[in-house]
């Protein structure tokens, strides 16, 4: 570590290093490990993260109904203390795995790593994390993921992302959930996107809904398409290698 | 939040950097947080507490936050703005920006002894 010792005995203050010194730097090493590890093995990583009982596991379900068949996908799935959702995904066709995390408000990078040991990965093509449902926590620890997909269903209010910026700012795309109650409810599609882009200009979004079927084509599209780009640029620096 | 096992890890933190006779020698730590770290600096202290008082560690210890406000820098500018209400623009072009600079510390930024 890099630590400007004035004396042989401590003695006055000490300047840190920022980055030995950082609290998540445990975390951040395993998270890279997980990326070279799915960038070996040509897997595409996604985090799912919402507040709880947006509808992650009821999309994961719908998901898994339209693509198990045209990709070999995995699922972790972050939860306090049930295995209920994991069985919900496997019911739907796909290979789930629960990690209980015994109270932790969020899952972190070892707990992946420990999760993936126990899957089989061989010709895997997605690996699918379902987060804890928080939008605190869950934001600042990296999971190694590609891509960062955060729920915000119809239900909450469209004034998630001000509350929660740094969810928004690190995720690629935004799922408006549940979208078959739009008419029913004062939620403005329109100022949740205005408001996400305050924080992330750069954030695409979607708008679904797992009881009516809208909007999930386009979203397994682009699943398919992200599948599509990772394999493509793991091959680009094969070939650049040998 | 997890400020609990936060305060776990500065202290396996320090652990982990000084000699024994050091460790039992620190006043004060200055822990530096971004505003967008999601660490609440009233739990934080009050967990630290708790920590200390279950542990029996770093009783004669003070912990300092240093809340740092978050800044993002423009490249077409070459300017650095401060984000205020988290509408991330930049203050000079208007435009919006994300190009965060600092803000998502959480790291020891300075530890003291007596
Ligand atoms: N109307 C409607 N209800 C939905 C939709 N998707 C999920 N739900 C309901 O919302 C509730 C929560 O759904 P889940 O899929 O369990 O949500 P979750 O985000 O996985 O929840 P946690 O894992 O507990 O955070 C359930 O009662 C679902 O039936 C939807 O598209 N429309
Ligand atoms: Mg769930
Ligand atoms: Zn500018």
């Amino acid at each position: 570590m890099q630590i400007v010792r004035t004396s042989k005995n401590m003695r006055g203050s000490v300047q840190c290093d920022n980055t030995t010194m950082h609290l998540l730097q445990a975390n951040d090493f395993v998270a890279d490990a997980i990326r070279q590890e799915v960038r070996k093995r040509n897997i595409l990583l996604i985090n799912i993260v919402s507040s709880a009982g947006s509808g992650k596991t009821t999309l994961l379900q719908e998901t898994a109904k339209r693509l198990k068949d045209k990709l070999n996908i995995k699922v972790l799935v972050g939860d306090l203390e049930t295995e209920r959702d994991a069985a919900r995904i496997r019911q739907a066709g796909i290979d789930a795995l629960q990690i209980v995390t015994g109270g932790i408000c969020h899952l972190e990078a070892q707990m992946i790593w420990q999760a993936m040991q126990k899957l089989n990965l061989d010709n895997t093509d997605m690996l699918i994390i379902e987060n804890v449902g928080n939008l605190v926590c869950p934001a600042s620890f990296d999971l190694g993921e590609d891509y960062r997909v955060t729920l915000i269903a119809t239900t909450e209010g469209d004034d998630k992302p001000k509350k929660y910026p740094r969810m928004f700012l690190t995720s690629e795309l935004m799922l408006v959930s549940k979208a078959d109650l739009l008419p029913y409810l004062p939620f403005s599609v329109e100022a949740v996107v205005k408001d996400a882009r305050e924080i992330n200009p750069t954030i695409e979004y979607l708008t679904v809904s797992s009881t009516s079927g809208q909007g999930l084509d386009e979203w397994c599209n682009w699943l398919l398409e992200k599948v599509k780009e990772k394999k493509e640029t793991t091959q680009e620096k094969e070939l650049v290698v040998s | 939040m997890h400020e609990i096992s936060l305060v776990r890890n500065i202290f396996r933190t320090l652990e982990s950097n000084f000699s024994f006779e050091e460790l039992e020698k620190i006043n004060a730590i200055d822990l530096k947080v971004g505003l967008l770290s999601n660490v609440e600096p009233m739990l934080m202290q009050s967990a630290f507490e708790a920590v200390v008082s279950a542990e029996g560690k770093f009783q004669n210890t003070k912990l300092n936050i240093l809340l740092v406000p978050i800044l993002v820098h423009c490249t077409t500018c070459d300017q650095t703005s401060e984000i205020k209400e988290y509408n991330f623009v930049c203050t000079v072009c208007g435009k919006p920006n994300n190009n965060v600079v600092q803000g998502t510390e959480l790291l020891i930024e300075r530890v003291h002894f007596n």
